[in-house]
């Protein structure tokens, strides 16, 4: 038992390194695919300095508030690429999900392993450039160590949070014949929730109230929040343990989904 | 032989529409997807909309341009994003038509290839965007209460016209890349279209790399920023309207040419 188990974590293990040396291997890509994020990026640093030009905070936010707030969410944001998600949809789609269904391996820990590996390649450059840059230029607000540490598990459960969702959408193409529109609806409703598009506390009471009641929020939220600071040490222990119950309990949605939708599949020719 | 389509206008649309249509009826078979795509494009259409709803919620101008002037930007880069999405969405194929060969085919057909790419696939998402962004331009130019004359209306719906072309021809111009870039996806003509996001808003408010880039080298700015200023009067001349088409013909030229080059240079992948 133990032997299989010990089997079965090597091959996992092994997904993710395959995934690893292919966001390698694609550098161009993946560098291109930065810049195109890092336009987005300039493009809401400048918009936001003209809109705090002449204030001196909106919303509770100072202008230094937010451009960490930017940076932080734009680590969290680069998790996941479209590509990753794109991967778990498109074995749906084009029918190689039966050839997954032989192996002696459960589809969804396959596909964390594997999204976990571009990660590590892909967002783990994000976020350890991003981190440099707010940590050793002026201008940006820098956590305390406890906060610091609390902020790296947070990000981690910010991926286990996204991973969840990314997944449930995915398994939706066992019903429909096309991924990019489900991939945009799910990335214009994470955005909205998880604080990615205008920090919470620029919605009117009600939105913000509905949005912290959803998981969305562990995405962007949460980890910048504790990063900030806004939130005392207990209750930032107390956010990080609804990411952590938030990503458990979509982890077995997804569960619950893929048993049914694994029905849905019509295998055509032979 | 290739090129000739640039005499014989009323063929070319003809050869368009059967095309196209052909598309759109494989497209149609798949009902819900048609739904999801068109839902989604609104979905996306709307979040930069509450954006903007929560920013000026706060604060009554950016750099002095109002709620429904930055919409009607907005709603610009959606329009011209639909039209490419719904009209000419095979722009976006041409990396998978190169490297599955498909372009073999294409070459051997008496239609010029520029036009079988345009008319390559259909986006429906398009559809959503096209009819929020006619809803959210009309409600802008409604809100901000113009001065209209026969002259201005003639000359805004030309600035929509010419934003549409310089948007299709930068998409063409962009993923005609993929004759050089063999396996890059779309990562390169996604950088590009990126760059869409500083036409969102004032240009004004940007570094001057940023707006030379925009305003110059890959003209978005055409598309919305400079329509805007010429239809809210923010402008003390009033003829500078005229670089829009210009851009268009500059954007359009550019596109032709590079595909031109890659043609030329397109070596088939073989069998």
């Amino acid at each position: 038992m133990k032997a299989r188990l010990f089997r079965s974590r090597r091959a996992y293990m092994s997904l993710a390194v395959r995934n690893m040396q292919n966001a390698l291997a694609y550098r161009l890509t993946y560098i291109m695919g930065f810049i195109a994020n890092f336009i987005v990026l300039i493009a809401m640093y400048a918009l936001w300095s003209t809109i705090y030009e002449g204030r001196d905070e909106l919303a509770g936010m100072t202008w230094m508030q937010m451009k960490t707030y930017l940076l932080v969410a734009f680590i969290c944001n680069a998790a996941i690429t479209f590509y990753s998600e794109t991967r778990i949809s498109g074995k749906i789609l084009d029918g190689s999900v039966s050839i997954d269904l032989l192996k002696p391996l459960d589809f969804q820990k396959a596909r964390f392993a594997e999204t976990l590996g571009s990660t590590v390649i892909e967002g783990g450059l994000t976020a350890v450039i991003v981190i440099i840059v707010l940590l050793f230029t002026s201008g940006f607000l820098k956590p305390d160590f406890a906060h610091a540490v609390l902020f790296i598990l947070s990000l981690g459960a910010s991926l286990f949070v996204k991973f969840g969702i990314v997944y449930l959408a995915g398994l939706l193409c066992f019903w429909t014949t096309g991924a990019v529109g489900i991939v945009w609806a799910r990335m214009a409703v994470t955005s909205l929730f998880s604080g990615s598009l205008v920090p919470l506390a620029f919605f009117p009471g009600w939105l913000e109230k509905l949005s912290l009641a959803m998981p969305f929020q562990g995405i962007v939220h949460t980890p910048a929040a504790i990063y900030m600071q806004q939130l005392t040490m207990t209750e930032a222990l107390g956010a990080f343990a609804a990411q952590c119950a938030w990503a458990v309990a979509l982890w077995y949605a997804g569960k619950l989904v893929w048993s049914r939708a694994v029905r849905q599949i019509t295998i055509h020719g032979g | 032989m290739t090129f000739s389509w640039l005499r014989k206008p009323r063929r070319t649309f003809f050869l368009y529409r059967r095309l196209f249509g052909a598309q759109l009826k494989a497209i149609l078979e798949y009902q819900s997807d048609f739904y999801i795509m068109i839902v989604s494009a609104v979905l996306t259409q709307l979040l930069g909309i509450v954006f903007l709803w929560v920013v000026y919620n706060r604060i009554p101008d950016i750099n002095g341009w109002t709620f429904w002037e930055v919409v009607f930007m907005y709603a610009m880069v959606y329009l011209t994003e639909g039209f490419g999405s719904l009209f000419f969405e095979g722009t976006w194929r041409l990396g998978r038509i190169v490297n599955n060969g498909e372009l073999d085919v294409m070459l051997l057909r008496p239609v010029s290839p520029i036009l079988q790419v345009l008319s390559y696939s259909v986006g429906m998402n398009g559809l959503g965007n096209i009819v929020i962004g006619i809803i959210m331009i009309s409600q802008a130019l409604i809100r901000m209460d113009l001065h209209w004359s026969l002259g201005k209306i003639i000359i805004a719906v030309l600035l929509v016209v010419t934003a549409i072309l310089i948007r299709v021809s930068i998409n063409l111009a962009a993923n005609t890349t993929a004759f050089w870039f063999k396996n890059a996806g779309n990562a390169f003509p996604m950088m590009i279209h990126n760059l869409g996001e500083f036409a969102k808003y004032p240009i004004t408010i940007f570094s001057l790399g940023v707006q030379l880039l925009v305003a110059v080298l890959i003209p978005f700015a055409f598309i919305s920023f400079f329509p805007a200023y010429y239809l809210f009067d923010k402008s003390s001349a009033p003829w500078f309207w005229i670089a829009c088409p210009v851009a268009a013909i500059y954007c359009a030229a550019v596109a032709y040419t590079v595909f031109h080059f890659g043609l030329r240079k397109y070596e088939s992948v073989g069998n």
